[in-house]
């Protein structure tokens, strides 16, 4: 018996006699009282929505939008535009797009969507499509005739992977150029890792109102690197440029090692400062999914870097990254000086949890 | 100047659609070093930008014909490597090849295909102690951004201690630690005696009662 076995052992009989884990009831007790849940009615509110838009389609449009779901369909989530092949290969994100979906279905599609999202992340999301709209509307005049790429609201594509279950593992994507939202629905849990989002333009107008659809997540990280001492960020600056995500899509199951500032030498505002920055992200998904995540952050804080890469006056690009023990984050600007602030590229991940693996392995 | 300054925006203008979106003028090289007790395995992506499409062809596409055959492919994974340097505390390591993918050449014009390169630097097992490993990226550096990083050790008896790099990530140095082989076994099983010791005490206690 290998030592590993051993301890397992050990661990779960002496919770057994502590009554934390009661054998025979699905290994409930305080093992299931840790874990982020959303509600039952959360799922089952997904799952509805779920069905009532696969019944808007015919039989060819549902087998296109509900495939199964393995290790390889899961992966299949790009940054980049329709038309060009994905990081992990494929030519075609999964599901079925907006631009051949029939108002009533696009109706459907952006309500399964909307369902497991709160009402800022679900706006978050259409102002990532409304920027890429924009990006095609100006693009379009000058594109080469040959050219397979394409952008734009009707290129996002929705797809449902496994069979909506209140008690299995299912998920949604929702994605296109910038925007992959991959939420993993496992019984009672609801899980948004991996994710991306990005924009081009980065500050546009429409209906007279200025959109950033990521201009919180700029400002948040400027007031943050802006409230550190000088010696504190000193630690967090990065003596080097940072061009680029460094684990973006098709980057899954990779970890890089930590760099920047330890959140256990902040101050509990700066600490603050550094969870509100992460809850941009996380609270892309519904309350209850989100209030969990952020506890479990939350619990890992004083073991989270901040790492900072670029100038540090608001207006400019410059790179940032968040990692704990179960969060990673980066924001990166494309390009350099001071043409890159309109181009943005981010992700979001959990080293222990993407795809909910952690609580399949349970 | 005027007429040069025109030129270049039809030329910008006349770009496809996904050139307003990604890099032009850039060569994106991705670096990932992932440290074994008995390897060192070097990941690199890169990904050329629309303007640089042309100059990277011509690298690969040794025969001209518009196409990247396998072994143009394998050439030029080899030829990054000839341009990168790999060193275990001080030592040179001999970079293998063993695996290179490229996109498209579609996807290359568009400044969006990436090609992906994988290499191996074999060494004998190391003993515990602090290692440093130096990998310098020397390829085509003219137009080049570059990213490196070490990624955390799938062996629990390694961590990297420090990452140093000059201000492009051109190169890299990587510090870590490695411990005694074996000890994490001793570990699990100190932990497991102790927990076993809980129990028992736990039973007894409860026993008395």
């Amino acid at each position: 018996m290998s030592h590993r076995m051993i301890f397992t052992a050990a661990v779960i009989i002496c919770l057994a006699a502590v009554g934390l884990v009661v054998p025979g009831r699905g290994s409930r007790g305080i093992l299931e009282a840790q874990r982020p849940t959303a509600t039952a009615d959360a799922t089952q509110r997904a799952v509805a929505a779920a069905e009532a838009f696969l019944a808007t389609l015919d039989s060819a449009k549902r087998a296109k939008a509900n495939i199964d779901l393995d290790a390889k369909t899961r992966t299949v989530w790009s940054n980049l535009p329709t038309g060009v092949a994905m990081q992990v290969g494929a030519t075609e994100r999964n599901g079925l797009k907006l631009g051949d979906m029939t108002p009533a279905q696009e109706k459907a599609a952006l309500a399964l969507v909307a369902s497991t999202l709160s009402t800022e992340g679900f706006r978050k999301a259409m102002a990532i499509v409304d920027a890429d709209q924009l990006l095609e509307t100006r693009s379009a005049p000058t594109r080469s005739a040959t050219t397979r790429t394409r952008f734009g609201r009707a290129e996002y594509y929705v797809a449902i992977l496994g069979k909506p279950s209140a008690t299995d593992r299912w998920m949604i994507q929702f994605g296109g150029h910038h925007l992959a939202i991959n939420v993993t629905l496992a019984a009672r849990q609801t899980v948004l890792t991996p994710t991306h989002t990005g924009t081009q333009p980065a500050s546009y107008t429409m209906d007279g109102k200025t959109i950033r659809p990521l201009g919180s997540e700029n400002d948040k990280a400027f007031g943050l690197i802006n409230a550190l001492s000088a010696e504190q960020q000193k630690q967090a600056i990065l003596g080097f440029e940072v061009r680029n995500l460094v684990l973006g899509p098709g980057s899954d199951g990779k970890t890089i090692a930590p760099e920047g500032i330890r959140a256990s030498a902040f101050t509990p505002a700066q600490r603050t400062m550094l969870l509100d920055l992460a809850h941009e992200w996380v609270a892309i998904l519904g309350d209850e999914a989100a209030t969990a995540k952020m506890n479990e952050i939350r619990a890992g804080i004083a073991d989270t870097y901040f790492a900072w890469a670029g100038p540090t006056t608001n207006g400019k690009g410059a790179y940032f990254r968040i990692q704990g023990p179960a969060v990673l984050i980066e924001y990166a600007p494309q390009g350099a000086g001071d043409t890159n602030i309109d181009h943005i590229h981010t992700i979001y991940r959990d080293p222990t949890n993407d795809y909910a693996d952690k609580l399949v392995r349970r | 100047m005027k007429a040069i300054a025109a030129g270049a925006l039809a030329a910008v203008l006349a770009l496809p659609a996904p050139c307003l979106a990604h890099r032009l003028d850039e060569y994106l090289q991705v670096t990932r070093i992932a440290l074994a007790r008995d390897r060192i395995d070097i990941e690199i992506d890169a990904t050329p930008g629309a303007l640089m499409a042309g100059d990277i062809m011509s690298w690969l596409d040794l025969d001209a014909d518009g196409h990247i055959s396998p072994r143009e492919a394998e050439a030029y994974g080899q030829a990054v490597l000839r341009d990168a340097q790999l060193d275990l505390d001080g030592v040179p390591l001999l970079l293998t090849l063993t695996r290179v993918e490229v996109p498209s050449v579609g996807e290359m014009r568009d400044g969006v295909g990436t090609i992906q390169i994988r290499a191996a630097g074999q060494i004998a097992p190391i003993a515990a102690g602090r290692r440093s490993v130096v990998f310098v990226n020397n390829h085509h550096p003219e137009g080049s951004v570059y990213l490196a990083n070490a990624l955390v050790s799938a062996d629990p008896g390694i961590d990297v201690v420090a990452q140093t790099r000059d201000v492009r990530q051109r190169q890299i140095r990587v510090d870590y630690e490695v411990r005694k082989a074996g000890g994490s076994a001793l570990a699990w099983s100190l932990v497991a005696a102790g927990m076993l010791t809980t129990l028992v005490v736990f039973r007894s206690r409860g026993g008395r009662q």
